[in-house]
């Protein structure tokens, strides 16, 4: 039988925030209040787990808005599944975050 | 220009992000700080905007950048688990037959550099030829003194033999060597120990000459055959060395070649031969006779011995003794063998030569199975056995101070004491391995209690790491209970032994439940 994946509530939050459209670590702190410490090292388990995936933004984008470039996060299919469980079992997950929140 | 106090703040939050960077795994660092630094402009936009540094800001700032701390261990800490695989790799049977290539490759490699081992490889590249006797004085025990003078030497080879067909002579004896070295650019002087032969000497033991000088480039001075000992040492191995000038003594010899390194069976160290006619010869000075025999005279030896009884010039009888070259040291391979052979029966003498398999059920494992265990205990034996051979001619033959007779000595008892331990080892390991994947148990747990042995189980517990087994041994060996046995272990343990990348969503939960 697959071993059932369940989050912590801290880890469903920021798949929800990623979900949402906040896209990057700092987004992802605004929106949650969780500080640094937690976020970056949260989304590299996730990351590692296969739930999320990142991509570097492209370099004209950036130079175009005179910015460093900024490496985006987004939910893999397996995340997104991992998510509607997660939702299940925290239902006041969709409340903190909607899903139609801000883009970035 | 922007006021210093704002560079002051830029540079501690870059010195802190730094200084995290330091923890991240190497080959993750560029990434890791390419995007902390992205992040902390933007960190910085949103706190300190147009570089106006307020205390709020300031420390919204420096908390985000302490952040990077947590986020550099989490990756080192990954990094770590990414590692971890390779400890399964620990007591497998690819690190076992690993770990013993690499003492055969390191014991082979130490064999080909030592010169005395490289001398006896020589000798067995130039073995002498066979039905040769030294000759020596019967009434003398020990071949370390020559017993024959030149006189009675060419008295006999003058007879007509019905036991011998060929005889060659040697003396040897120091004297001062002295050579100009191109290399230093001046006066090279050495002790050697020249040994004057008759000139068929070569020919008769069957050796070859290297570097050997054309006859007809040698002229009027006599050769000298150096060895190949003093050729390295003396010459540096140089090899267009034939035909160079040597003063020997009061004369001038040319060298005509080099011979191959080994001590052919011969009593004496010698650093030079010099091939000489009869006439050139010392009558009353004693040396070593070197005999061929016949048929007729290998039909005589006994125990590679034959007893000789000559007439001397006062038509006198002499008693001598012709002992086979051969049998003055054994070939390294012999003796070898020998203690492979006393090794295999003194085996059970110091473990069981049981492998073990015995189960606690009916199970057993699938003939596959079965001889992939075989297969593993040959390999390690296989590799045992060259380990055994080349350490043990490092050892016997790593110095050449050493004589051929303690050099024999110290082979078998180092080959035997090696391939005893090595054999008993091979056993004790294969017995640990688990017959489904071959990886050693681990985790030994003690059960029971020792004056319960009669009542309950008493002994050893130990664990396959895959999950497949668990081996009983016990402590006390009893008629219900006299060997080790496995229990294997079914399907339902399997999510204990899981990969740890099927694990890593408990940790997730756990990890981040720590926040």
């Amino acid at each position: 039988m697959a071993m059932e994946t369940k989050l912590s509530h801290t880890a469903a939050m920021i798949l929800q925030a990623l979900d949402a459209g906040f896209v990057y670590g700092f987004s992802i702190m605004e929106m949650t209040g969780l500080p640094s410490g937690t976020v970056y090292p949260a989304m590299r388990r996730l990351e590692r787990d296969e739930l999320i995936r990142s991509q570097w933004e492209k370099q004209s984008i950036a130079d175009a808005e005179q910015r460093p470039p900024r490496k985006y996060y987004k939910l893999t299919a397996a995340g997104k599944t991992t998510l509607e469980a997660s939702r299940k079992r925290y239902p006041l997950l969709e409340r903190l975050i909607p899903s139609e929140g801000v883009k970035s | 220009m922007k006021p210093p106090t704002e560079w002051t703040v830029r540079l501690f939050h870059l010195g802190l992000l730094r200084g995290a960077s330091l923890l991240v795994p190497a080959q993750q660092r560029s990434e890791w700080w390419r995007e902390w630094h992205a992040e902390l402009w933007h960190v910085r936009q949103a706190c300190a905007p147009a570089g106006n540094v307020s205390r709020g800001g300031m420390r919204e700032v420096t908390a985000f950048c302490l952040g990077a701390f947590q986020d550099a261990l989490c990756l080192k800490r990954q990094c770590r688990e990414r590692v971890r695989p390779l400890a399964a790799f620990q007591g497998s049977p690819a690190q076992c037959v690993l770990f013993l290539a690499a003492v055969l490759a390191a014991s082979y490699s130490i064999a080909l550099l030592l010169p005395g081992v490289r001398s006896e490889r020589s000798l067995l590249q130039h073995p002498v030829s066979p039905g040769l006797v030294l000759i020596r004085d019967a009434d003398v025990n020990s071949d370390s003194a020559a017993t024959i003078s030149f006189r009675h030497y060419r008295a006999w080879a003058r007879q007509r033999q019905q036991y011998f067909d060929g005889f060659a002579f040697y003396r040897v004896s120091p004297e001062f060597a002295g050579w100009y070295s191109a290399a230093a650019g001046s006066q090279q002087n050495s002790a050697w120990a020249v040994a004057h032969a008759s000139g068929n000497l070569f020919a008769l033991l069957g050796l070859p000459v290297q570097f050997r000088q054309p006859e007809g480039e040698r002229g009027d001075m006599p050769g000298a055959i150096l060895s190949e000992g003093v050729w390295k040492r003396e010459f540096g191995a140089n090899p267009h060395i034939a035909g160079s000038v040597v003063r020997l003594g009061e004369r001038k010899v040319r060298i005509a070649g080099v011979a191959p390194d080994g001590s052919w069976g011969l009593p004496g160290r010698v650093d030079a031969w010099m091939l000489e006619p009869d006439s050139a010869m010392v009558l009353d000075h004693a040396g070593y006779v070197v005999a061929h025999l016949t048929a007729l005279g290998e039909a005589e030896m006994w125990g590679q011995r034959v007893a000789i009884t000559v007439f001397n010039a006062n038509r006198t009888e002499d008693d001598l003794l012709g002992v086979s070259l051969d049998e003055g040291v054994p070939q390294p391979w012999s003796v070898y063998l020998f203690a492979v052979l006393l090794a295999f029966l003194a085996l059970p003498a110091i473990t069981s030569v049981s492998l073990g398999e015995y189960s606690v059920c009916s199970q057993r494992p699938t003939l596959w199975r079965r001889l992939r265990r075989w297969s593993l205990l040959s390999t390690k034996i296989g590799l045992l056995l060259p380990i055994v051979y080349f350490v043990s001619l490092d050892l016997a033959f790593g110095c050449t101070t050493f004589d051929p007779a303690r050099a024999v000595y110290i082979q078998l008892v180092s080959s035997f004491s090696m391939c005893l331990f090595g054999l008993g080892w091979a056993l004790r390991d294969q017995r640990q391995r688990c017959p489904v994947c071959l990886r050693r148990v681990a985790h030994p747990a003690q059960v029971g209690q020792a004056s319960r042995t009669f009542l309950a189980w008493n002994g050893t517990e130990l664990m396959c790491m895959g999950g497949h087994t668990l081996l009983h041994v016990p402590g006390l060996p009893t008629s219900w209970f006299s060997t080790q046995r496995w229990l294997y272990l079914d399907t339902s343990w399997e999510f204990l032994f899981s990969a740890p990348g099927s694990g890593v969503k408990t940790e997730l939960v756990s990890g981040l439940s720590a926040h």
